[in-house]
């Protein structure tokens, strides 16, 4: 091992020790301040400078675990050390966490927080993405749409909700009272997706998660029809499908469309 | 007195581009002559960041100013970060681009700071080495910017403005001169804020900083989210005095204040440096 090599990796152990060395022989002493002091600004500043961006990615966390945010930030950032050059990124890993790390994952509807947080922000610079439109669309010939396939943005995030986890981050970023955690009768999808530069999020119908999710999967518009015929009268089906192609188009969540 | 011989453009007088004053420096740029963007805020796939750059794009000359290069460790280059920040280069078309002398990870870990060197022959041959092939890649010569620094090594062989001076000419690359991190290092270690400025050659300062600090017990720390201080306003003088006409511009990263004060600063940087560069003229 080299030489610089050993300093960095002496240093870096320095900063991520859980207390500051009083001494570092590599670190030159002199009548200004103490080595122990010079280490603390380098080991502050890392722990600092990690909990700041986890604050900024993760409103509706804070929000919901209130007074505990911060000594969850800090078991975090003293579990896992930052790995991308981008600090932006190092949130990835904090739903993860509190899925294992206790007394976290005792109450599930944080890791649950904390991947709505996520989603939310990585679809805010995800790539850019065109989006087709309805004029487009009604130019399909009749007989062809039972095998029309659609394909949606590659940003869309739809995430499994036991709790009402949205209604957090929707106080956070209104600047609401803190709602009441409830669990919810039964699992509810959230849909997050970025239109033009806006993130939007909203929990999708039961009936609406069910076409929806076939069309991700990749099935044809006849399929998604056949998923709407166990939640409708054979009258309603159709009706309800085209409302809610309608509303997809209108949000952006279409990219194109092919034929099986 | 005269300008770099280097060939790179004389900005003027210019800001460092915050998501902070977007809006109000669109509305009113005032003086303003060009912009310093924090590349890593724009190493994104897509989405709002992009948007809003290219507006500025159209306005304003801008610079790349990086953080994450870490042209210091002995951990390879980051594949990843150089292609995206060459794509971005690309992009934009910046004046130039630059990072800073120091280290930010080791191990595969990133503290996310800027750490000192040890001013060594080792880690001078180890850092030109690599400003060459990051230049290399980028086709271009980059500026590297003096940090303020914490804690010195004792294997030091050289001072801090020795080993840049010396990185500078080895790797035929230019210097961003942070006035407030010379001013910041000569108190925390002691050394002269003026012997720094002789050490370094005229020829390749391309760039200066202007920022605030935060006193502490016993270290000056380098917040850069105060106004600039007394005493680099007056090291400032001496550079422009050494180092002629140089792009200046004010470096706020935190405790952003309205935009105009921060354009008042500059001003007040025009102001000094201007009479002098008349004089020499
Ligand atoms: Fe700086």
């Amino acid at each position: 091992m080299s030489s610089l090599q050993a300093l960095q990796q002496q240093l870096l152990q320095a900063v991520l020790s859980e207390r500051t060395p009083a001494t570092l022989p590599l670190v030159r002493a002199d009548g200004i301040a103490d080595t122990g002091s010079r280490l603390e600004v380098y080991r502050h500043g890392y722990r600092v400078r990690l909990r700041d961006a986890l604050k900024q990615e993760f409103p509706g966390l804070h929000h919901m675990a209130g007074a505990q945010f911060e000594r969850l930030l800090d078991k975090y950032v003293a579990a896992h050390p930052s790995e991308h050059y981008n600090i932006r990124w190092y949130g990835a890993g904090l739903a993860a966490f509190l899925d294992y790390a206790r007394p976290w994952r005792d109450r599930p509807a944080l890791a649950e927080m904390a991947r709505v947080d996520w989603a939310i922000s990585i679809a805010f610079d995800a790539a850019d993405e065109p989006s087709a439109n309805i004029a487009e669309l009604s130019a399909v010939a009749p007989e062809a749409w039972p095998g029309l396939q659609l394909s949606l943005q590659q940003n869309l995030h739809v995430l499994d909700c036991r709790f009402n986890t949205a209604a957090f981050r929707r106080a956070a970023d209104q600047g609401g009272k803190r709602p009441r955690l409830r669990r919810l009768q039964q699992p509810r999808q959230l849909l997050v997706w970025r239109k033009d530069s806006s993130v939007h999020y909203r929990q999708l119908e039961v009936d609406e998660w069910q076409a929806l999710g076939a069309a991700i999967r990749g099935e044809p518009f006849a399929a998604l029809c056949a998923q709407l015929a166990a939640y409708h009268a054979q009258a309603s089906a159709l009706p309800r499908m085209v409302a809610l192609l309608q509303g997809w188009l209108e949000a952006g969540l279409i990219r194109g469309w092919s034929f099986a | 007195m005269s300008t770099s011989t280097i060939g790179l453009p004389y900005l003027g007088y210019g800001l460092g581009l915050r998501t902070e004053h977007y809006q109000d420096l669109l509305a009113d740029p005032g003086q303003v002559e060009w912009l310093e963007i924090v590349s890593e805020n724009y190493l994104v796939n897509g989405g709002l960041p992009l948007i809003w750059l290219q507006r500025f794009r159209e306005r304003f000359p801008l610079v790349m100013h990086g953080v994450s290069l870490s042209i210091g460790s002995t951990d390879p280059l980051d594949e990843d970060y150089l292609s995206r920040l060459a794509r971005l280069a690309r992009r934009i078309e910046p004046a130039w681009v630059s990072d800073h002398l120091c280290w930010t990870g080791v191990q595969g870990v990133n503290l996310h700071d800027l750490m000192p060197l040890p001013y060594t022959e080792e880690a001078l041959e180890h850092v030109a080495g690599r400003v060459r092939q990051v230049q290399d890649r980028l086709k271009r010569r980059i500026l590297l910017e003096n940090v303020s620094s914490y804690v010195s090594f004792a294997d030091s062989q050289l001072s801090e403005w020795e080993f840049l001076a010396a990185v500078a000419e080895r790797a035929d690359c230019l210097i961003l001169l942070d006035i407030n991190n010379v001013h910041v290092s000569a108190m925390n270690h002691g050394f002269s804020a003026l012997d720094y400025l002789r050490g370094i050659p005229v020829s390749r300062v391309q760039q200066f900083h202007l920022a605030g600090y935060e006193q502490g017990e016993h270290l000056i720390i380098d917040t850069h989210d105060a106004p600039v201080s007394h005493a680099v306003w007056d090291l400032y003088i001496e550079a422009v005095r050494r180092f002629g006409r140089v792009s200046t511009m004010i470096e706020r990263d935190d405790n952003f204040p309205p935009l105009a004060e921060l354009r008042a600063e500059l001003e007040h940087a025009r102001t000094l440096a201007e009479p002098l560069l008349r004089n020499a003229a």
